[in-house]
C-alpha cells in the first residue's frame, strides 16, 4: 500500500482514430501501483479501445504507452503480457471443451522431457495458484459445464498464470448475477491488498464505481474528462460527467394535445441473446402526438425492449399492441405493416445496407409501390432519382450525391439517411432508438426537429436514447429503466438530469424518491 | 454514358488491380515458357491463333465463353442475395442429364413438344437440387457452402453411375464407351457455325444473360436481393421477406446451372457423359467472384477466359507448350484478385492512420 504514489501505467498524449471515428482523442493518463482504478463512461466513449492499446491490440495513431517505466513499442498482446499485463474481455476467450486447468496452462502447457503435455502437473500447478490467490476452481471441471462467474475466474487465473500484476476487466459484472458480483469484488480487493497488484475495470454501473475504486476517470466521446479520487465524487456527480454535455440548444416549440394511446404494452417479458430476461415485465402506453423518453444506462433491457416492439426479436410473455391489434408473435414485416417505423440503435448493423447508395437504401420499403414501380417489378429509375432528390434536399445530406455509397458517409449523414426513409414512411407510430448517436451538432439539431415536427403533426414516438440531453429535450413523457424495470415515470419538467440518474443507476443507498414505480 | 463513366471513377483501384493481376499473370505465364525452353511471343500468338485462327476455332471460344458465362451469372444470382452456391456442377450434371433422359424418352415426339420439355426438366431438376441447401440454411441454419460441395459428389457420383457402363442408362452404341444415348437429331440445337461447338445456345444463353442482367440491375426484386446480401439483419428490419428472397436466387442460381447442363448436351457433346463439364462451374464461380458479381464485368472476363483456356489446347498442339500454363494463369489472376481487398485495406488503413496522425500533430501545433 506505501507504494501507492509509484505509476505502473503511463498513457501519453494517446490517439486512436478508426475510419470515421476518433475514438481516443489526446488521453494522458497515469495509473498507480496497487491501485483499483475504474474506468467509466457510455458506449463508444472509447474505454475499451483505450485498454485495448494496453493489452496491445491496438496500435495508437499517436501517443506513447509506458508500462513500469519501459515503452511498449510493438504493441501485440505478447508483449503486454510479457509486461504482466493481463485482461480479461467482456465476452470470454475460452475453449469450452477443455478442462479449467487445460485452459489456464493454454500456450504455456508444463511438458515432460519438453515434449510431452504433462496434465498432471497442469492440475497441480493451476490448484496451488487457485489456492494462493484464494480463487477457488477445480482444474478437472469442464469449462463449457461450470457457470459464468467461474468461467471468469478462470479467465482471471489464466491472466496470472501467466504473471500478469495490471490486470484489466472489460465489463466484468454485465454477465453475472449480483451475487457472483460480490464475490468477484472480494477477489479484487484480495488480489490488490495481499498481491499488491494494480486493477483496471471498465464498467458503466456507477455504485459498483463506488463499491470497489480508489480512483475512477470518466470518459465521454474519445475524450478523458476527469480523473477522481473516488472518495471525493458521488453517483451523481458521475453521472453528470458521463453523460451530461452542456445544454446545447433552446428547445422546440411543441404544439397539441395527446390523443389516443397507439402503443400499449402491457407486462412484457423479453429475453436476451442469452436467453436471460432483460425485459422484466415492463408496461407502458404512447399517445398520438407525444413522445414518450426512455432514460436507461446502456444494457438495462431497453435495446431488447424496442427490438421485441418492433418484431425484431420474440415476446415471451405479456401483451403488446399498435392502434389497438395485437402485434405479439409479429415480424418486422407483419408490424410495419400495422403503421410503424423504426430507427434501429445501430445504423451500421442494422439500419441500412452500407455498400448501397444513398438511393437505394432511401427507397427500400417502397420499392413495390406503384408510385415507384411498374407492377411490383420494373423500377421506375427516374421517378426514385426525384424522390431520392428531394430527400436528399429536405433531410440536409451534405456532401456527394444521391449514387453515393451509403458506407461512405459521416455518421451524421449515415444516420440522415435511415431517418429520412423511415420517415417518409408516413406512419403513425415512430419507434425511435439512440437517433443521434456519433452524430456531429448540426446533425443533432436537424433530427431533433424532425422528430419534434413528427410529433406535432400526430405520431406517437417511443424515444430511446443514452443522452439524457436528448430525452429531457424531446419527451413529454420520461420512464426510466432499471435492470429490465420500469423504475419512474415523470412529467416533462418534473424531474432534474441530476435526480433522473438515480433511477437510471437503480441507485439503493438514497431510496428517499417517493415517485419511484414498482 | 456519364453513369460509366462515374462507375469507372468510383472502380477505380478495382479496374487498376485487376489490369495489374491479368499483366503480372501473363507475365509469369510468359516466364515459365522462357525457363521451360519456349519463346512467350511465340506462345501467346499460338494461344491467340488456336482462339481466333479460324472460324472454326472461333465458334468454339465463343462456346467456351457461354458456358463461362452461364455458371458466372449463376454464381451471381445466389451471391447477390448473401448465398453461396458451390454446389453449381452438381445442379449442371443434374440438369444435363435430366434434359437428356427427356429428350431420349420422347423420341419421336414432335421436337416443339420435347425441345420445351427437356428445358422444363433441366430447370426443375436443376432448381430442385439448388432449393435443398437453401432451404437448410435460411430454416436451419445449415452453411451452405458445406451442403453444396457435399450435394456436388452425390450428384456427380450418381450421374457417373447411371451412364458408365453396366449403368442403367448406359448407351448400348457400338464404340461408344461410357455416356448414355445420344440425343435424338431432331431435338439438337443447330449449328451456327459447321463443325464447331457453336449452336443456337448462343441465343438462349444470350436470353438468361439478359434476364440476370435484368433481374439484378432493373427490378424490385434484384434491388430487395442486393440489399439482402448486403446485410441480412437490415433486410429483415426493413420488412423484407429475406427467407423467400434467399431461397428464390439460390433456386434461380440453380435453374440456370441445370440449364447450362442442358445447352453442353443439347449444343455439341449430344449425350451425357461423365465429362460433360471440367469443373466448368468453378471456373465460372471464381471468374464472378474477381469480377464482384459485376454481370457486364463477368461476360468481358469470361471471353478472356475462354481465350485463353481454347488457346492454349491449340498452343500445345502447335508449338508444344503445355497447355496447362492457362491453369496457372487463371490461378495468378484469382490470387491476386483474391488478395486485391486485403492489399487494398492495408494500403489506405495506412493512410488513414497517417492522416490521423499528421492532423493531430498540426493541431497541437
Amino acid at each position: 500500500m506505501q507504494n501507492k504514489q509509484n505509476t505502473i501505467v503511463n498513457f501519453d498524449n494517446i490517439s486512436m482514430q478508426f475510419p470515421g471515428v476518433l475514438a481516443n482523442d489526446n488521453i494522458s493518463l497515469e495509473i498507480k501501483e496497487g491501485e483499483v482504478f475504474a474506468l467509466v463512461g457510455e458506449n463508444g466513449a472509447g474505454k475499451s479501445t483505450l485498454m485495448n492499446i494496453l493489452y496491445g491490440l491496438h496500435t495508437p495513431t499517436d501517443g506513447q504507452v509506458h508500462v513500469k517505466g519501459e515503452r511498449i513499442e510493438k504493441f501485440k498482446p505478447m508483449e503486454a503480457i510479457e509486461k504482466g499485463v493481463g485482461m480479461v474481455h467482456q465476452h470470454f476467450m475460452l475453449v469450452p471443451s477443455f478442462s479449467v486447468a487445460q485452459n489456464i496452462v493454454l500456450s504455456r502447457e508444463p511438458r515432460k522431457s519438453k515434449v510431452l503435455y504433462d496434465l498432471k502437473e497442469a492440475n497441480r500447478k493451476v490448484k496451488e495458484l487457485s489456492e494462493d490467490y484464494g480463487l477457488m476452481v477445480n482444474p478437472k471441471d469442464i469449462v463449457g459445464e461450470i457457470s459464468v462467474g467461474l468461467q471468469q475466474r478462470v479467465e482471471i487465473l489464466k491472466t496470472l498464470y501467466r504473471g500478469a500484476d495490471i490486470l484489466i476487466l472489460d465489463e466484468p459484472t454485465a454477465v453475472l448475477t449480483p451475487q457472483e458480483t460480490e464475490e468477484l469484488f472480494g477477489v479484487i480487493r484480495r488480489i490488490v491488498k495481499e498481491k499488491n497488484m494494480t486493477v483496471i475495470i471498465i464498467t458503466h454501473k456507477l455504485y459498483e464505481v463506488m463499491e470497489i475504486s480508489d480512483r475512477v476517470g470518466v470518459m465521454r466521446q474519445g475524450k478523458l474528462v476527469g480523473v477522481e479520487e473516488t472518495k471525493n465524487v458521488n453517483e451523481r456527480t458521475l453521472a453528470s460527467m458521463m453523460v451530461g454535455r452542456e445544454v446545447l440548444f433552446d428547445s422546440i416549440e411543441k404544439t397539441g394535445e395527446p390523443g389516443e394511446v397507439l402503443v400499449e404494452a402491457e407486462d412484457l417479458f423479453v429475453a436476451d441473446n442469452r436467453g436471460i430476461m432483460a425485459v422484466n415485465g415492463i408496461n407502458l402506453k404512447v399517445r398520438k402526438g407525444e413522445v414518450l423518453g426512455i432514460a436507461a444506462i446502456e444494457g438495462n433491457g431497453q435495446s431488447e425492449l424496442i427490438e421485441a416492439i418492433t418484431g425484431m426479436r420474440p415476446i415471451e410473455k405479456g401483451q403488446f399492441s399498435i392502434s389497438g391489434q395485437n402485434a405479439v408473435g409479429m415480424s418486422p414485416r407483419e408490424v410495419r405493416k400495422l403503421g410503424l417505423a423504426h430507427i434501429p440503435e445501430d445504423r451500421i448493423a442494422t439500419g441500412a445496407a452500407m455498400p448501397s447508395t444513398i438511393t437505394d437504401n432511401i427507397i427500400i420499403g417502397k420499392e413495390r409501390s406503384e408510385e415507384y414501380s411498374v407492377k411490383g417489378i420494373h423500377l421506375k429509375k427516374s421517378s426514385i432519382a426525384r424522390y431520392a432528390k428531394d430527400l436528399f434536399e429536405k433531410f440536409d445530406l451534405r456532401g456527394a450525391g444521391v449514387d453515393t455509397e451509403v458506407g461512405s458517409l459521416s455518421g451524421g449523414n449515415m444516420q440522415k439517411v435511415v431517418v429520412a426513409r423511415e420517415f417518409s414512411l408516413d406512419t403513425p407510430v415512430l419507434i425511435i432508438a439512440q437517433p443521434t448517436r456519433g452524430v456531429d451538432v448540426g446533425a443533432i439539431e436537424f433530427i431533433h426537429k424532425q422528430i419534434i415536427e413528427k410529433r406535432n403533426s400526430g405520431c406517437a414516438i417511443l424515444l430511446v436514447s443514452a443522452d439524457l440531453d436528448e430525452v429531457f429535450r424531446l419527451s413529454d413523457r420520461i420512464i426510466t429503466l432499471y435492470e429490465g424495470k420500469v423504475t419512474g415515470e415523470f412529467e416533462a419538467g418534473q424531474i432534474d438530469k441530476m435526480e433522473i440518474s438515480y433511477y437510471m443507476t437503480g441507485d439503493r443507498s438514497a431510496d428517499t424518491g417517493g415517485e419511484a414505480f414498482e | 454514358m456519364n453513369k460509366i463513366i462515374a462507375s469507372l471513377k468510383n472502380n477505380r483501384t478495382y479496374l487498376i488491380s485487376l489490369a495489374l493481376s491479368i499483366f503480372v499473370a501473363l507475365f509469369i505465364g510468359g516466364m515459365l515458357m522462357l525457363v521451360t525452353g519456349f519463346n512467350p511471343f511465340e506462345g501467346y500468338a499460338a494461344m491467340i491463333k488456336g482462339a481466333f485462327g479460324s472460324i472454326r476455332v472461333f465458334g468454339n471460344t465463343i462456346t467456351k465463353m457461354l458456358t463461362l458465362c452461364l455458371t458466372g451469372l449463376a454464381m451471381t444470382v445466389s451471391a447477390k442475395a448473401g448465398l453461396f452456391n458451390v454446389g453449381g456442377e452438381g445442379q449442371l450434371f443434374l440438369g444435363g442429364l435430366a434434359a437428356t433422359v427427356t429428350g431420349i424418352y420422347l423420341q419421336g415426339v414432335s421436337p416443339l413438344i420435347a425441345v420445351p420439355l427437356a428445358f422444363i426438366s433441366a430447370a426443375v431438376v436443376g432448381g430442385f437440387y439448388a432449393w435443398i441447401p437453401a432451404v437448410l440454411k435460411v430454416k436451419l441454419k445449415v452453411s451452405e457452402v458445406i451442403t453444396t460441395i457435399m450435394l456436388n459428389s452425390v450428384a456427380i457420383y450418381v450421374c457417373t453411375y447411371l451412364i458408365n457402363s453396366g449403368g442403367p442408362l448406359a448407351t448400348q452404341d457400338y464404340g461408344v464407351l461410357g455416356g448414355s444415348d445420344a440425343v435424338p437429331v431432331a431435338f439438337r440445337f443447330s449449328q451456327i457455325i459447321p463443325t464447331s461447338n457453336l449452336s443456337t445456345a448462343l441465343f438462349y444463353s444470350g436470353f438468361i444473360a439478359f434476364f440476370c442482367w435484368y433481374l439484378m440491375q432493373k427490378t424490385s426484386i434484384g434491388l430487395e436481393m442486393k440489399v439482402t446480401g448486403e446485410n441480412e439483419r437490415f433486410s429483415f428490419f426493413a420488412g423484407l421477406p429475406k427467407d423467400k428472397i434467399m431461397i428464390w436466387s439460390m433456386v434461380a442460381s440453380g435453374v440456370i446451372c441445370g440449364l447450362a447442363g442442358m445447352f453442353l448436351v443439347y449444343g455439341y457433346q449430344f449425350r451425357f457423359q461423365g465429362s460433360i463439364s471440367n469443373e466448368f462451374y468453378y471456373d465460372g464461380m471464381l471468374l464472378a467472384m474477381i469480377m464482384n458479381y459485376n454481370p457486364i464485368g463477368i461476360i468481358l472476363m469470361s471471353s478472356f477466359f475462354a481465350i485463353i483456356d481454347i488457346g492454349a489446347s491449340a498452343m500445345e498442339f502447335s508449338t508444344g507448350i503445355s497447355g496447362e500454363i492457362s491453369d496457372i494463369i487463371f490461378a495468378i489472376i484469382i490470387f491476386l484478385m483474391a488478395a486485391q481487398k486485403g492489399i487494398t485495406k492495408y494500403i489506405t488503413d495506412r493512410s488513414t492512420q497517417k492522416k490521423a496522425r499528421e492532423k493531430i500533430r498540426r493541431e497541437g501545433q
